[in-house]
């Protein structure tokens, strides 16, 4: 019998580890059952898969891993709905669903010899991880690099070990807390605000955001007030998916599809894109 | 080569197409509404275009996509499709655009979706020349008043049809026992719509009124009640839904529902994010997918221009009134 290809199906991982990053947030490593898979498997930062949790559903989850480490994949998941619910209860060695990677991914290409500014909130940080790996594995071809995150509560704060080695890196972490409690001793007030306070280097630079809806609003604000241009700035969406193939439309943003031409869209796309529509 | 059959031996060729696969003929539905059913379940309706679209063949409302069998150490994946041999007959022209256009996206853009490249491939479509525009239909504005991509064509004259094999696959089902061979010229089919929509620049002049009073206005009026997603010909938007198979919990299955733009929950992310609260916002995505997003991203008009969705609505929305509106102020004396 010849083998059934239809985009839908979905190809069979297994979790090889998972690690609590807070309470609400964990991170699954997996692997292709077939080798021949995860051997062909190669990704750009901000891609996103299809993960299948059976019997629950399948959702759309960012790739956090490094591009340069491909002989596994890692989702960083936060408990929120009855899929992410789920899989929060498999155990290592269960099994999941994967198909892709699909999207664009950030053009990373075209960032080689800039200053990066990455700005993200709260679990937006994990598909962002995935291109601060990239930048910090080929430090050398980048310029300054700054991490902006915000986050509501010091508890919500992830990859504290990743913060701390990009830290020792060379690279700028900046954190800061809306709701901060007296154990935090650093920056008050969201991550927009930070922009305005923050020195960036505004020529031959690339902004990388990724976050809730107002967040990269009033960011892409900030910034363009700071006097960054439009093609300078990218931002990843987040919409509900089915397919991630063009199939569901579930994800139109104005004229779009997230999937297939996002989810990554510069900002003077995002001029032409209504964020919300109403 | 063209050909003839006369009415009388209609239901005897029919019969004779049913002995060799399932025949789907446009039919007076049960509940009042027309649609296409098997032949023989009711009677055959060919007054018009059916108030549902043959859609349903090709995405049903609701199917089984796959079945996760657990085996050992890894789980056995099972698709279900269904892949008997069809013959459609009575399809109207702005259905078979609707086909065209939908095959653009499962068959041509991002390889094959087998459920619905194999239905296609297993099913003959005999058309059926519209002689009168039906109600609300503006196909003639559309371009899709003439059939495309089927197999043999029917147009009604007098006592007879006049019938044209489109493809081989058609040619062959023209048992010389029903069809006689004619060199007559093939009857002109004007149909003259009421319906009217202004196409030039459509797509770009609908996006640039994106915030334009009359979707609010217009959406003020909808009852998010999906009738014109159900009836449309081309609404193809699905959610996935998986569950355990009864009596199990390891082996799963995976359905496939179409969805409706016109429900909050559409647009709603994990968290309870929703993209498209009002109802105007949802009016606006519908019509703009029809009339802009699709053409721009896959050359083709989604919309076929049938009316069903107009015909549809309790509130009397009506797209190319909208459209239509937003033209007039963009065309200006420009027309």
């Amino acid at each position: 019998m010849t083998k059934f290809v239809t985009p839908e199906m979905p190809e069979i991982a297994e979790i090889i580890d998972i690690t609590v990053e807070r309470p609400d947030t964990k991170t699954f490593t997996v692997r292709y059952l077939d080798p021949k898979l995860q051997k062909k498997f190669s990704f750009m930062p901000g891609k996103f898969m299809m993960v299948s949790v059976f019997g629950h559903g399948e959702i759309p989850i960012s790739i956090t891993s490094s591009p340069y480490k491909t002989e596994t994949i890692r989702f960083t998941v936060v408990n929120v709905g009855n899929v992410t619910n789920a899989m929060h209860n498999l155990k290592k060695g269960e099994l999941i669903g994967l198909r892709g990677p699909f999207g664009n991914g950030f053009p990373m290409q075209r960032f080689r010899k800039k200053n990066i500014v990455f700005v993200t909130g709260g679990c937006g940080l994990a598909p962002l991880r995935s291109a601060i790996y990239a930048v910090q594995a080929k430090r050398d071809e980048f310029g300054q690099v700054l991490v902006l995150f915000g986050c509501k509560t010091p508890q919500q704060l992830l990859f504290r070990e990743d913060l701390d080695n990009w830290g020792r890196g060379g690279f700028s972490v900046l954190l800061t807390i809306d709701n901060p409690d007296e154990t935090w001793r650093g920056s008050a007030g969201p991550v927009t605000a930070m922009i305005s306070k923050t020195d960036m280097p505004l020529e031959n630079t690339a902004v990388l955001l990724c976050g809730p809806p107002n967040m990269i609003k009033f960011s892409i604000i900030e910034l363009r007030k700071k006097g960054f241009k439009a093609e300078q700035i990218f931002a990843s969406l987040e919409r509900m998916m089915q397919c991630g193939v063009g199939y569901c439309s579930h994800c139109n943003a104005g004229d779009k599809y997230t999937c297939i031409h996002g989810p990554v869209f510069s900002a003077s796309e995002l001029d032409r894109l209504p964020l919300e529509e109403d | 080569m063209n050909y003839s059959i006369k009415k009388s031996d209609l239901p005897a060729f029919m019969q004779s197409l049913a002995k060799k696969s399932e025949v789907w003929v446009p039919s007076e539905g049960s509940s009042g509404a027309t649609l296409f059913a098997p032949l023989g379940d009711s009677g055959l309706y060919l007054a018009g275009r059916t108030d549902f679209s043959p859609k349903f063949l090709f995405r049903p409302p609701k199917e089984k996509m796959f079945v996760f069998r657990k085996n050992g150490s890894s789980y056995e994946i099972h698709h279900k499709f269904d892949p008997t041999k069809r013959v459609v007959f009575g399809i109207r022209p702005c259905d078979t655009h609707a086909l065209h256009v939908l095959d653009e996206l499962f068959i041509r853009y991002y390889g094959d979706d087998q459920f619905y490249t194999k239905r296609r491939r297993n099913t003959v479509l005999i058309a059926l020349q519209c002689k009168e525009a039906c109600e609300n239909g503006f196909c003639t504005s559309m371009g899709t008043s003439k059939p495309i991509d089927h197999d043999i064509l029917f147009t009604e004259r007098g006592s007879d049809f006049f019938v044209t094999a489109a493809s081989e696959k058609g040619k062959k089902l023209l048992n010389r026992k029903f069809f006689k061979p004619v060199k007559d010229a093939a009857p002109t089919a004007e149909i003259g719509c009421k319906k009217q929509l202004e196409t030039k620049s459509l797509g770009p002049n609908l996006y640039a009124n994106f915030n334009h009073a009359i979707w609010k206005q217009e959406g003020e009026r909808c009852l998010s009640c999906t009738s014109c997603t159900q009836v449309c010909p081309t609404c193809y938007c699905y959610y996935t839904d998986d569950g355990f198979v009864f009596g199990s919990d390891k082996d799963s299955e995976r359905y496939r529902f179409i969805d409706s733009c016109q429900l909050q929950r559409f647009t709603k992310v994990a968290g309870g994010h929703v993209f498209r609260k009002s109802r105007g916002a949802r009016l606006r995505q519908f019509v703009l997918h029809k009339l802009h997003y699709y053409q721009d991203q896959h050359g083709l008009q989604l919309c076929v221009g049938c009316g069903r969705c107009i015909t549809a609505c309790p509130a009397k929305i009506d797209i190319t009134k909208i459209a239509n509106e937003i033209q007039r102020e963009a065309l200006g004396g420009k027309k």
